[in-house]
């Protein structure tokens, strides 16, 4: 679904990604995780659309990056934001209609067909009682799921998520990613999440991408990736790995000696 | 207010808020110093010779001007709401891309070399209007090209680069009026005090004009609502959810400008209307684009129109400049919304 070929990317000033490859197949949910300015976010928005690579190509759905126009791509890739609140104070159900800006009548105004879908997107959320309230209203992790309601609503096989995590506690951490899982199982999405919750995403997603500077990446099946070697090589602490309970966890124990 | 927007019931609320504005053009037209009967003016305009008084004063000289500060109103109350959105700032106004300096400074000109003559636009609407029109879409576009070389698509430069041509203009204008004569004084600061100029009125043709690309640009940024929801989440998600967001920029910002200069140019500087009343339907009737933009128009104008008639009336037969009289009505009447029903509602944060 994804196929990232030979990608780099380089600020005036800055390179940030070089040569990478890997490609997503549809239906997978891929983490990407690294140290902060490794990366992640450019790559996610390269993925958006957001941002053109300086070199290598993009091809979403067995067509290059570059044959889609804004309209197109916002049917087949949606982002999910990180938390913010606007300016003005819009109310949830507003919020997650306007992912379905592209799809509204002449007229500006949504048809039956977007209601059902937003209101679907909401009770998958469970953010449907908050329909009424406004963003100011509700609680971060609230809005998180509203920014990932507004994503379901646009109704798009590939789905980019930038830390939705960050700022939420244990409990919504481990909602939101039984919620992705059972998002690309139901229905069958490709997932690209960047994320810091290296265990958790070890538990629920299938790939691994490890971005460790220019040039340097690891990508993999999770069994493959998620090793204390390459974590520790990738972040630069020492960590210990282990089961726990059936799960495959590492656990960072202090500065990598160098 | 939590019942989403439909066709429809935009279609309700904007028929009741034209009969509101309809009501108020209505009662003020036969509001002013001269008593009228509403009888008499129905009469007609009465034989050649022997004119029906009261219609001429209602028809020929209230109703031109009550329809300017309608059309004065709409304009800068639709534009105030799109630059506040494309601004991501509740503070924007129509004024602050340099729209008010780049006016005032065309218009101090206009008065300060009365032999100034300004091409085809003089002809229609007097060098003052002309040259002020000229200022405005000149200094805005200098604007929005300096915002665009300091910093991309970014907000902050834009406002930034609004704020420091505003400031430099402002203190142009400041020495053209300390060199400035009595009377030309008196004329530039009555006009950068904002009041809705009778001498333009003489061409009624123009009030038509202005009308009709007011009118227009208000329904251009109407279509552009959806958009502009979603731009208040910044460029990035505007463009993920599909809207082209350069051409949408470009367009509300180019129609917003057009139709504050238009206002600009017959009204000089009447602030307040297009920072306070998009707040004012916002707080009333929720953030919706869709919504915002037709009501603000609408009562905008309603809100121009009244604070001209009592710029007309209070201190008559002398007039007040609107521009004090929409600061010292339309603030006291903000806060009173204001707490009414942001307990409600709460701004958002940044």
């Amino acid at each position: 679904m994804i196929e990232v070929h030979g990608a780099s990317f380089h600020y005036p000033r800055q390179e940030v990604l070089r040569q990478i490859t890997f490609n997503v197949p549809a239906g997978r949910f891929l983490a990407v995780a690294g140290p902060n300015g490794s990366g992640k976010t450019t790559l996610v928005r390269l993925l958006g659309g957001l941002l053109k690579p300086s070199a290598g190509r993009i091809v979403i759905d067995g067509a290059a990056m570059g044959s889609y126009n804004t309209r197109t791509l916002a049917q087949k890739i949606a982002v999910v934001r990180q938390d913010m609140i606007p300016s003005f104070a819009y109310t949830v159900y507003e919020t997650v209609m306007m992912g379905r800006t592209c799809h509204f009548g002449p007229l500006g105004f949504e048809t039956e067909e977007d209601r059902q879908l937003v209101l679907a997107a909401m009770r998958e959320t469970e953010v449907e009682p908050l329909g009424s309230r406004r963003l100011t209203q509700i609680s971060g992790g609230e809005r998180q799921r509203v920014y990932l309601a507004r994503a379901l609503a646009q109704d798009t096989p590939v789905m980019l998520l930038d830390e939705p995590t960050s700022f939420l506690d244990l409990r919504h951490r481990v909602r939101l990613f039984d919620l992705l899982r059972r998002l690309q199982s139901a229905q069958g999405k490709t997932i690209v999440t960047i994320t810091h919750d290296l265990n958790l995403a070890a538990q629920y997603c299938d790939e691994m991408l490890l971005l460790g500077g220019p040039g340097r990446y690891e990508h993999g099946p999770v069994g493959e990736v998620f090793r204390a070697e390459r974590i520790e090589a990738c972040f630069g602490v020492k960590v210990i790995q282990g089961r726990l309970g059936g799960a495959d966890v590492v656990l960072p124990v202090g500065p990598r000696p160098s | 207010m939590s019942r989403p927007l439909t066709g429809r019931l935009l279609a309700v609320q904007v028929a009741a808020s034209v009969g509101v504005l309809v009501a108020v053009v209505l009662v003020c037209c036969l509001v002013g110093m001269q008593r009228v009967d509403i009888g008499r003016v129905l009469d007609g305009p009465g034989p050649v010779g022997s004119p029906n008084l009261d219609f001429e004063i209602v028809v020929r000289i209230r109703l031109p001007r009550v329809l300017l500060a309608g059309v004065v109103g709409m304009a800068l109350s639709c534009a105030g709401a799109v630059f506040q959105a494309l601004l991501r700032n509740p503070l924007a106004d129509p004024y602050i891309l340099g729209i008010s300096s780049g006016a005032g400074l065309g218009a101090a000109v206009a008065v300060m070399v009365p032999s100034i003559a300004v091409w085809p636009l003089g002809g229609v609407i007097g060098p003052v209007a002309a040259l002020a029109f000229v200022g405005a879409l000149a200094t805005v576009g200098l604007v929005s090209a300096i915002g665009r070389a300091a910093g991309g698509g970014g907000t902050t430069s834009l406002l930034l680069a609004g704020v420091v041509v505003n400031a430099f203009l402002s203190a142009v204008i400041l020495f053209l009026i300390s060199v400035a004569g009595g009377h030309q004084l008196q004329t530039t600061i009555f006009w950068l005090m904002g009041h809705l100029n009778t001498a333009a009125l003489e061409e009624g043709r123009a009030i038509g004009l202005a009308a009709l690309i007011v009118v227009a640009g208000a329904v251009v940024l109407f279509r552009l609502g959806p958009a502009l929801n979603v731009l208040s989440f910044g460029h990035s998600d505007a463009q993920t959810v599909g809207v082209h967001v350069k051409a949408v920029h470009r367009t509300a910002l180019g129609v917003a400008s057009l139709v504050t200069a238009v206002a600009v140019s017959f009204s000089g500087l009447v602030g307040f209307v297009g920072l306070v009343v998009p707040h004012a339907v916002r707080l009333v009737f929720g953030p919706d684009h869709r919504r915002l933009i037709p009501l603000a128009g609408l009562y905008g104008a309603a809100f121009l129109i009244v604070a001209d008639t009592f710029a007309r009336v209070v201190v008559a037969p002398a007039e007040l400049p609107v521009g004090v009289v929409t600061a010292m009505v339309g603030g006291p009447f903000f806060l009173v919304l204001l707490v009414r029903y942001a307990r409600g509602h709460r701004w958002g944060q940044g």
